[in-house]
């Protein structure tokens, strides 16, 4: 079991999530976060922490895709377990939808 | 603040502190985990104890003071037992059951279940091979 970055943290990575993740168990892609399934231990502590409301628990349904995803990137992502400043426009982007399609970038961030 | 019976109602560092000090006493002393323990922290608890209060505070206060990985620290704990997980959170749970009211102590037995049953998948699940696991004789 693990925790998942979806959609709504796509332009916005507002890293609060990498601060009390008590694993660090987040990599950083050029526009998201990820969460690496092996490393996760399922504490849920990131959850109520992200402000775009982007991470779920793996047994809610229909995030399968989003898993597959979280586990391809955080193995070549860098990781990240400390917070920068947010993009300037991550306000403009917080509930944008389907923002994988127009948004994400496979693109590495610079992690730590 | 002390709720009517006696226990306390909410999460703080001094409870955490409480709660970690008390179950690690249960835990030296039970037939089943006390070995593995001692096997695993040989020398002085206090390391451990100070690492443990971290850890819930983390967990439960969301105050990232602790940094780990307790999958690898597991992995290299000789004489494991899926088992083992199901008589800790046992205890566990019987110690936040003395300490705290029903709400909080559920909060933390939530916590512990989850991540017990992460630890005990990334130590013993093998997908060529039964889940849950048989008990290890």
């Amino acid at each position: 079991m693990t925790f998942v970055v979806t959609d709504n943290c796509i332009k916005c990575k507002y890293m609060d999530c990498v601060e009390v993740c008590p694993v660090d168990c987040f990599y950083e892609g050029e526009n998201m976060l990820v969460i690496h399934p092996d490393e996760c231990i399922d504490c849920g502590v990131c959850e109520p922490e992200c402000p775009a409301d982007a991470i779920s628990a793996d047994t809610e349904p229909g995030l399968e895709s989003w898993l597959k995803l979280n586990a391809e990137y955080a193995s070549v992502w860098p990781n990240i377990a400390i917070k920068r400043e947010a993009p300037a426009d991550a306000k403009a982007f917080d509930g944008v939808a389907n923002k994988l399609k127009q948004y994400f970038s496979p693109n590495p961030g610079q992690g730590d | 603040m002390i709720a009517a019976a006696g226990k306390l109602d909410h999460v703080s560092e001094d409870a955490i502190r409480q709660l970690v000090d008390a179950f690690y006493v249960k835990v030296r002393v039970d037939p089943e985990l006390a070995p593995i323990f001692a096997r695993a922290i040989p020398g002085d608890w206090q390391p451990h104890l100070t690492r443990m209060y971290a850890f819930w505070s983390s967990l439960m206060l969301a105050t990232g003071r602790y940094k780990g990985n307790p999958v690898a620290k597991h992995l290299v704990i000789p004489g494991m037992k899926p088992e083992l997980f199901a008589r800790w959170l046992a205890l566990f749970d019987a110690t936040c059951g003395e300490l705290f009211d029903h709400a909080t102590s559920e909060a933390f037995r939530i916590k512990a279940e989850r991540i017990a049953e992460s630890l005990r998948l990334a130590l013993f699940y093998r997908p060529d091979r039964p889940w849950p696991p048989e008990p290890t004789p």
